[in-house]
């Protein structure tokens, strides 16, 4: 008989209802533990980190929980002369926490904390000639870090200060037959790789350039039985690729395509029932990360508990609209 | 154990300078691992070297890393100085132990820039750290930076191509010199992608940081290229559920259509080409290749005679052969969603070349019309489909009605066989055209007990209907 499917099985026990509170005192929890071991391992990512639990806890309406002084007060020290911003004091800029840093300041209204055109001139300096950009003066090229640039600058209002007709040709070069899109040009197509793209192109109002039917097959194969979504064939279902796959949907119209029913069971048994939070699977050790990604795709699902999340940016619509940012979705 | 921070200091410094013993004492480490030992329980170092596997005791990881990572950001911070030697062992256990820390891989770009460290002993530090985390997107990243400064370092300077006289001998054996390291390395590369994809199923950072690696290491270099399709075959075949895998093939397969479509003799290599391990290989591989005999890697071949056509014949036959060995794996593995996949890629890029490439019939293949047939009347070709992607197939086909008109129309040569989907031996390839992908859906579908494996074949039928078929 055939292959066992690479999938989990949901137990009738599993989680069925939203647990939002729980959520919140979680993340609200989570940066006190600061000696823990687990903390220092994951310092390299930090104001990601803390882009992650405050976006969660805006969308759960609970960012006032949040040490709004100690955060604000931390992302400016993060910020260097070239304008990027690391990950933690002491570490280098890169781009990935750049965004990071803007995203959260952009939540609170107060991105003027950093000084906005070093920033800038950060992010047009990563560009290179072929349109791509490069996540730090080391010169990686990937499609993620064009998306982080455009987002970047979109939300400081400055989209015009690169080279965007470039911009957009570097990650149409990373499109493949499947409608997909890799990190470069000729590599394989990727959920999340996706996400960033399709996220870049809606950005720069060039999604009329995807494939939407093509693409939106490849999306909607990833679901499983389950329920839960891939990122790529015969993988694991995982909570942050249903935000990723689903997220992409939503932004070339065809989030109808799949199972929302079946997608919101397998989110919610993804939830721990004592600790609160979010795993990749259920029975899994939950993160933030992956709280997050699964408070956003059930506000995708239009669950009503939650603030409505924008599927571009991952940050509540709320906070776009004042900024008057509507990036581009396809109907 | 209740140290005092004075405590911790002593030990730890003693692991770091215990680890970058080991590796003098033994510089033929080839993977580390954590030993599972809540506690010490000896007195003595909590580093273990058993013939070339380097162990750490879990116990002393919540010491070691939060010392290493204090002192490198210290350092950052311009609140305490570190030599270079300091620098190259904390940075080691660090990268050891985390190997996601940017920073500290960037801390060894610089030692490197300065001096400080070679290339090679970067690129091997890497390649210990990817046994214990096959994943790590940091290792793969800083490797490609290492290995962007071995190529400049192998590239000889442009005055030297520009000279037509004088010492030419003399860089022509440095040329060979350099060619050759670039070769070992570019093999190593190989190496530590093909063990990383090995502790990892579908591991994208190492699949996609090999793409980079031909991309810029050996652009347009048909050896290669043949030498990695003709060593990926068997791998492939045992990791039958690996998409990543997979996709490198029809990478290579796509790389080397194109090489050999381009009017290759008289063309000279790309302008952005690389700097290839052999200049030479280019020309040479593909004089190989215009005996029309080309298989996967046939090295040796004797020169072509003037007369002799250039290459085409040889990418039906390379088609020919991945659509054998797809249908060899779909029938043998049933109900792996990448083999499907694979199919559908090679079928397209097959089709398109095939498109592309209409005055070139003359190779073999039958024309004829067949009208095209469902082998198997008593299947809708609809797809029945159980998974929850059912809803977007559906769709997707409503949107696309015309699409059975069209591909009668579209058919103009190919003669289907549903119950033989593999050639007969002689005669020249001629790989698969849309009938005969349908009758080979039929023949899957024919007395098929994997409900996975139905399902694959009827989403492949529908995206031959709706792709390829529109």
């Amino acid at each position: 008989m055939g292959t066992q499917v690479k999938d989990v099985v949901i137990k009738p026990e599993a989680p069925s209802v939203l647990l939002l509170d729980k959520h919140a005192d979680y993340i609200a929890a989570y940066g006190s533990k600061k000696d823990d071991y687990e903390y220092t391992l994951s310092e390299y990512l930090r104001v990601s980190g803390i882009y992650w639990g405050l976006t969660v806890m805006d969308l759960m309406g609970q960012l006032t929980r949040m040490n709004q002084q100690e955060i604000t007060d931390f992302i400016k020290s993060c910020q260097h002369d070239c304008g990027g911003v690391s990950a933690s004091i002491g570490h280098d800029p890169h781009l990935l926490y750049t965004l990071s840093a803007v995203q959260i300041l952009s939540l609170y209204g107060t991105v003027d904390v950093l000084d906005v055109d070093r920033v800038v001139q950060y992010v047009g300096g990563l560009q290179q000639e072929d349109g791509s950009f490069a996540g730090d003066k080391w010169g990686e090229i990937d499609t993620r870090f064009s998306f982080c640039a455009v987002a970047t600058l979109s939300l400081l209002g400055k989209l015009d200060a690169i080279n965007l007709n470039k911009a957009v040709e570097f990650v149409l070069s990373c499109m493949n037959f499947d409608g997909g899109f890799g990190c470069r040009p000729g590599s394989e197509s990727h959920a999340g790789q996706i996400y960033c793209c399709a996220g870049f192109l809606s950005l720069t109002g060039q999604l009329h350039q995807i494939n939407a039917d093509l693409l939106g097959w490849w999306l909607c194969e990833r679901q499983l039985p389950s329920g839960g979504l891939n990122g790529r064939p015969e993988k694991l279902p995982d909570v942050c690729y249903s935000w990723w796959v689903l997220a992409s949907l939503k932004i070339i119209g065809r989030i109808h395509w799949i199972d929302k029913a079946k997608l919101r069971s397998f989110i919610l048994a993804c939830q721990d029932e004592e600790t609160g939070g979010f795993a990749d699977r259920p029975g899994d050790m939950v993160d933030p990360f992956h709280t997050l990604f699964g408070v956003a795709g059930l506000s995708l699902l239009g669950d009503e508990q939650i603030k409505e999340v924008n599927p571009v940016l991952c940050m509540p619509e709320e906070v776009l609209d004042k900024l008057g940012l509507h990036p581009d979705l396809l109907s | 154990m209740a140290e005092s921070e004075e405590e911790v200091d002593v030990l730890v410094q003693r692991v770091v300078k215990d680890i970058n013993n080991a590796f003098k004492r033994n510089p033929n480490i080839d993977e580390i691992g954590l030993i599972p030992c809540p506690e010490a329980r000896y007195n003595r170092s909590p580093i273990v070297l058993v013939e070339n596997k380097l162990g750490v005791e879990s116990w002393c990881v919540k010491f070691l890393l939060p010392y290493v990572h204090n002192k490198l950001l210290r350092y950052r911070q311009r609140k305490q100085w570190l030599d270079r030697e300091a620098l190259v062992d904390i940075t080691c256990t660090l990268l050891l132990l985390n190997p996601d820390f940017t920073t500290a891989w960037n801390v060894r770009k610089e030692l490197l820039q300065c001096g400080a460290l070679s290339p090679q002993r970067d690129l091997y530090l890497g390649k210990l750290a990817l046994t214990k985390f096959p994943k790590s997107p940091e290792t793969w990243i800083h490797r490609r930076w290492v290995l962007k400064q071995v190529v400049r370092e192998c590239s000889p300077p442009e005055t030297d191509r520009k000279e037509q006289n004088g010492g030419e001998q003399r860089d022509a054996a440095e040329r060979t010199w350099l060619s050759e390291r670039l070769h070992r390395v570019l093999y190593d590369e190989m190496k530590v992608c093909a063990d990383a994809a090995g502790r990892y199923p579908s591991n994208y950072n190492a699949w996609s940081h090999r793409i980079w690696v031909l991309q810029y290491m050996a652009q347009g270099d048909l050896k290669v290229l043949h030498d990695e399709l003709s060593s990926m075959r068997q791998w492939v075949s045992m990791h039958v559920s690996d998409h990543s895998g997979f996709h490198y093939r029809q990478f290579l397969l796509k790389a080397l259509v194109k090489e050999l479509s381009q009017a290759p003799i008289s063309s000279p290599p790309p302008k952005d080409c690389r700097p290839s391990p052999d200049p030479r290989c280019h020309q040479a591989h593909l004089s190989e290749q215009v005996n029309g005999e080309a298989t996967v890697a046939a090295p040796g071949s004797p020169p072509p005679s003037p007369e002799e056509k250039p290459s085409l014949p040889a990418v039906p036959q390379l088609f020919q052969q991945e659509m054998d060995l797809c249908t060899d794996l779909i029938q043998s593995f049933p109900g792996h969603e990448a083999l499907w996949c694979h199919r559908r890629h090679v079928f397209y890029l097959w089709h398109h070349w095939r498109m592309d490439h209409n005055q070139h019939n003359g190779q073999g293949c039958v024309i004829r019309s067949p009208k095209l047939k469902h082998a198997n009347p008593g299947l809708s070709c609809r797809p029945h489909v159980v998974s929850p992607g059912a809803v977007s197939l559906e769709q997707s086909e409503n949107r696309n009605g015309q699409a059975h008109e069209s591909q009668d129309a579209m058919e103009v040569d190919g003669v289907p066989d549903p119950h033989c989907t593999k050639r007969l031996k002689r005669g020249p390839p001629c790989p698969p055209v849309l009938p005969t992908e349908h009758g080979f859906v039929a023949s899957v579908l024919d007395g098929c007990r994997s409900p996975e494996q139905g399902r694959f074949a009827l989403a492949y039928r529908k995206w031959l209907d709706s792709v390829i078929g529109q």
